[in-house]
C-alpha cells in the first residue's frame, strides 16, 4: 500500500502539486472563493431562510364590541403567532386592508356573538386568510383553531361563562375520545434552521467543487499552457491526479470550515459518526470536482465554463431537497432525485447529523454516492484525456 | 436616437450570434421556470406513516382507518417487532403513530385513549404540517365516531383569500418568474459590457461620435428588449401551465415590468462597466441578481422571518418589490393604491444604477 502510494505520488507528481497550489496561493480570487463564499452562504441561508410563521398581521372587525368578544381578541393576539394590527368597522374595510397587503389575516366576530354564548347557542367566527402563501395560510389556519380550541375549553370550564356549562357538558353514556400527543424527535425545539444548514451544506460542497475546479482547469487552457504540461515528462494521469489533488485537499478543508460554523454558529448537533459525514463529503467534493472538469473541457474560455455550470447548477439544486423539503415535488421530479448526487448527500448528512442514522441505515445513500463519484471521475479524465491528446 | 438605436441592434446581433448566450437569454428562464415552479412546496403531501398497533382491536383499526382515507398522510407497513424510531431514522417514514394497550377498552369504557405520535423533527416545518394534520384528523374521528363530542361554543368559520385552492403553484411561479428576470437579462447586460472592457472594443466607442449617454442607453435598451421578450414568453407559462390569471388592474403590473426591466439591465451595464473581466462580473451578477433576489426578496420563505439585523438590507433588493407587485397583480388584485411606491421604488433603484454606470462610464474613458 506504502509502495503503491509512493509510485502514485512519485517526483513528478509532487512538482505538479506544488505547481498548483502555488498556482491557486497567486490566484486571489480563486482562493478567496474557495473560503468565503461558503461560510457566508451557510452563514445567510441559515438566517435568512426560515418557514417559521410568526407575527401574523391580525385586523379584527369586532360587531359584537362586548367583553366577551374582546377576550377572544385578546386570546387571540396574546400568543406570538398573532399580532394585533387594527380595529376595523366593517368587512369591507378589512379586506380592501387585505388586498392592501397591510394584514395578513382578519377575523370577524358577529354582533350576537356574546348573546349567543349567554343563550348557550354555539356562534361562529369568520377568518379571512391571506392564502396566497400556501404554507403561511396552512400553518395560520392551524394556529387560530389551536387559540379558539382553548378558549372553548376556556369557556367549558366555567369562569364568567358560566351558563355555557349547559350545552358543554360531557355526555358519559357515549364512547371514549382520543388524545392525540406529538411528540418532535431529533428537533425538539423546532428550530427551522438545521434544516437549512445541513441541506445547504452538501450544495455547497458540489457546486464550489465545480466552479472552482473548471475555473482552475480552464485557466491552463486559455492561457495555451496546457502545451507545456504535454511536453513535460509527466502522464496525463500524473496530470490528472496534480490538478484535483490540490483541489480536493482545500475543499476538503472548507468542508471542515463549514462542519465548525455549523456547530458554532447553528448549533447543529452531531448525533451520529462524523466520519461519515466526513467520507461522504469527500465523495461529494470529488464529484464536484469532475462534473467541473467536464464542464471545463466544454468551454474555451473561463466565462464560457461559467455560462455552461448556469445549465447544470440549478437542476441541481432545485432537485436536491436542500431548501425545501423533497416530498412537497410532484412525484415524477421526485424520482428524479435519484439521478442528483446532492440529493443522496443530502439525506446522509440530515440523517446523520440530526437523526444519528449509521452506515447500515443510509448505505443506498453511500452506494449511489459512490456510483455517481465513480461515473464522474471516468467522464472527466476521458474528457481531460481526449482534449489533452 | 438614431445612434442609439444602432446601438441597440448591434447588441441584438451579437446575442442572435452566440448560440450559448441566445439559449440562456429564451431557454433557460422557461426551463427554470417549469422546474422551480413546480419543485417548490413547502405544503407537503403523501407524507409515509407508520403505525403500531399494541391494541389490535376493531376501534384501533377504525382510527387507523382514518389516517389512511387522508391524502396528506399514508401509512406504510413497518413490522411490530421493529421499534418504530427507527422507521424515522432509516427514512422510512415521517411520523410514528403508537396506539396503547387498551385503547379499544378505554373508547368503549368512554375515556380518554391516550395516543403518541413520534414526528420526525429534522424538517421543522414538515413536523409541524404532520402534527397538524393528525390532530386535524383525529378531531375528525372523534366526532364521526360519535365520542364525547363537547359542542364548540365558538366556530371558526376560514375562508382562504387569492389562492382558495392553497396551491403552491400560484404563489411560487410569480416568484420564480421574478427570479429569471432577475438573472439573465444583467447576466448577459454585463458580460456584453465587460467583453467591451476586456476585448479594448471600448476604445472604439470613445472615438467614435456617440456619447456616453446614447452608448449606455442603447446598450440598456437592447438588453430591456431581451428582457422584455423572456417576460412575454414565462406570462404565457403562467397564464397556461400555473393557471393564473389577471387579479385586478393590469397597469402597475405593465409598468413595473417595463421599469424592472430597465432596472435590471441598468444593473447587467452597472456592473459590466465597473467590472472588465467577464469572469468576475458574471460572478458578481450572479450574486447580486441570484443570491439575494434568491434569499432576501420573500421569494421561498417570508421577509418577516428574517432575522432582524439583515432584514433591513430586503429594503434596498429591487426584486422584492417586483415580486411582490406580480403577485398582487396576478392573486391580490390590490391595483395602485397597493403598489404604487413599490413602482418608484423599482423606477428609483434603476435610474441609480443608471447614473452609476454612467459614473464609471466617465471615469474609465479618463482612464483610457
Amino acid at each position: 500500500m506504502k509502495k503503491f502510494l509512493h509510485r502514485l505520488f512519485n517526483h513528478r507528481v509532487r512538482a505538479l502539486v506544488q505547481k498548483e497550489f502555488r498556482q491557486i496561493r497567486r490566484d486571489r480570487r480563486l482562493a478567496i472563493s474557495l473560503i468565503l463564499p461558503p461560510t457566508l452562504q451557510l452563514l445567510l441561508f441559515g438566517f435568512a431562510l426560515s418557514a417559521t410563521v410568526s407575527n401574523i398581521r391580525l385586523g379584527v372587525v369586532d360587531d359584537s364590541g362586548t367583553p366577551e368578544s374582546r377576550e377572544l381578541v385578546a386570546n387571540l393576539t396574546e400568543s406570538k403567532s398573532f399580532q394585533f394590527a387594527g380595529s376595523y368597522l366593517s368587512v369591507d374595510k378589512l379586506g380592501a386592508a387585505i388586498s392592501r397587503g397591510d394584514l395578513d389575516a382578519g377575523v370577524v366576530i358577529p354582533y350576537d356573538y356574546a348573546r349567543d354564548l349567554y343563550r348557550g347557542n354555539p356562534s361562529t367566527v369568520q377568518f379571512l386568510l391571506n392564502a396566497m402563501n400556501a404554507n403561511t395560510a396552512a400553518i395560520a389556519q392551524g394556529y387560530a383553531q389551536g387559540v379558539i380550541q382553548s378558549y372553548n375549553q376556556g369557556l367549558a370550564a366555567g369562569g364568567i361563562h358560566a351558563s355555557f356549562r349547559q350545552i358543554a357538558a360531557a355526555d358519559v353514556s357515549r364512547r371514549g375520545i382520543v388524545s392525540l400527543h406529538p411528540a418532535y424527535l431529533f428537533n425538539p425545539g423546532l428550530v427551522a434552521s438545521w434544516f437549512i444548514v445541513t441541506g445547504v451544506f452538501g450544495l455547497l460542497l458540489i457546486l464550489n467543487g465545480s466552479i472552482v475546479a473548471s475555473a482552475a482547469m480552464v485557466k491552463e487552457r486559455e492561457r495555451g499552457t496546457i502545451e507545456q504540461l504535454l511536453m513535460s515528462p509527466a502522464g496525463t494521469y500524473e496530470i490528472i491526479l496534480a490538478k484535483i489533488a490540490p483541489l480536493f485537499v482545500l475543499l476538503f478543508l472548507m468542508t471542515l470550515f463549514a462542519v465548525v460554523v455549523m456547530e458554532t454558529a447553528f448549533h447543529v448537533p452531531i448525533q451520529g459518526n462524523l466520519l461519515l459525514l466526513l467520507a461522504a463529503s469527500g465523495l461529494c467534493i470529488l464529484c464536484g470536482i469532475s462534473i467541473g472538469t467536464v464542464i471545463a473541457t466544454f468551454s474555451k474560455s473561463a466565462e464560457q465554463a461559467q455560462l455552461t455550470s448556469f445549465f447544470v447548477n440549478p437542476p441541481l439544486s432545485t432537485l436536491s431537497g436542500a431548501f425545501y423539503p423533497v416530498e412537497g415535488m410532484p412525484h415524477i421530479l421526485q424520482s428524479l432525485t435519484a439521478f442528483n448526487p446532492v440529493y443522496h448527500f443530502v439525506v446522509i448528512s440530515r440523517a446523520s447529523l440530526l437523526k444519528g442514522s449509521g452506515f447500515g441505515v443510509l448505505w443506498p445513500h453511500f452506494a449511489a454516492l459512490f456510483a455517481f463519484t465513480a461515473v464522474l471521475v471516468v467522464l472527466s479524465v476521458w474528457r481531460f484525456r481526449k482534449q489533452l491528446s | 436616437m438614431r445612434r442609439i438605436l444602432a446601438q441597440t441592434r448591434k447588441e441584438l446581433t451579437q446575442i442572435v450570434r452566440d448560440y450559448r448566450t441566445l439559449s440562456l437569454a429564451l431557454l433557460l428562464p422557461i426551463f427554470l421556470l417549469l422546474l422551480l415552479g413546480s419543485a417548490i412546496s413547502l405544503t407537503v403531501d403523501d407524507l409515509p406513516i407508520v403505525v403500531q398497533d399494541l391494541d389490535n382491536s376493531s376501534a384501533s383499526h377504525d382510527y387507523i382507518d382514518a389516517f389512511r382515507a387522508s391524502v396528506t398522510l399514508h401509512v406504510v407497513p413497518w413490522p411490530v417487532d421493529l421499534k418504530p424510531e427507527d422507521a424515522l431514522t432509516s427514512n422510512q417514514a415521517r411520523g410514528a403513530l403508537i396506539i396503547p394497550v387498551y385503547f379499544g377498552r378505554d373508547i368503549a369504557r368512554g375515556s380518554v385513549a391516550q395516543v403518541q405520535l413520534l414526528v420526525d423533527g429534522s424538517d421543522s416545518n414538515t413536523a409541524r404540517l404532520i402534527a397538524g394534520y393528525s390532530s386535524q384528523i383525529t378531531q375528525a374521528y372523534n366526532a364521526a365516531s360519535g365520542g364525547v363530542v363537547r359542542a364548540q361554543p365558538v366556530q371558526t368559520a376560514m375562508r382562504f383569500w387569492y389562492n382558495p385552492g392553497r396551491s403552491s403553484k400560484k404563489f411560487y411561479g410569480p416568484g420564480i418568474f421574478v427570479l429569471g428576470l432577475s438573472m439573465f437579462p444583467p447576466l448577459l447586460a454585463s458580460l456584453a459590457m465587460a467583453k467591451e472592457g476586456e476585448q479594448k472594443t471600448i476604445l472604439q466607442v470613445y472615438v467614435s461620435s456617440i456619447s456616453a449617454h446614447e452608448f449606455l442607453l442603447g446598450k440598456i435598451l437592447a438588453f430591456m428588449l431581451v428582457a422584455l421578450g423572456e417576460a412575454v414568453l414565462m406570462c404565457v407559462l403562467l397564464f397556461t401551465y400555473f393557471g393564473l390569471n389577471l387579479a385586478g388592474d393590469p397597469t402597475p403590473f405593465l409598468i413595473a415590468t417595463v421599469l424592472y426591466a430597465f432596472c435590471v439591465a441598468s444593473f447587467g451595464v452597472m456592473v459590466g462597466a465597473a467590472i472588465p473581466s467577464q469572469a468576475a462580473a458574471l460572478q458578481a451578477v450572479a450574486l447580486g441578481g441570484f443570491l439575494l433576489v434568491f434569499l432576501l426578496s420573500g421569494l421561498i420563505y417570508p421577509i418577516s422571518n428574517i432575522p432582524a439585523g439583515l432584514r433591513w438590507l430586503s429594503n434596498f433588493i429591487w426584486g422584492r418589490y417586483y415580486i411582490e407587485i406580480v403577485r398582487d397583480a396576478l392573486l391580490q388584485g390590490g391595483g395602485w393604491p397597493a403598489t404604487w411606491y413599490k413602482v418608484l421604488e423599482i423606477a428609483a433603484t434603476g435610474a441609480i444604477f443608471y447614473a452609476l454606470a454612467w459614473r464609471t462610464m466617465r471615469r474609465m474613458q479618463v482612464k483610457a
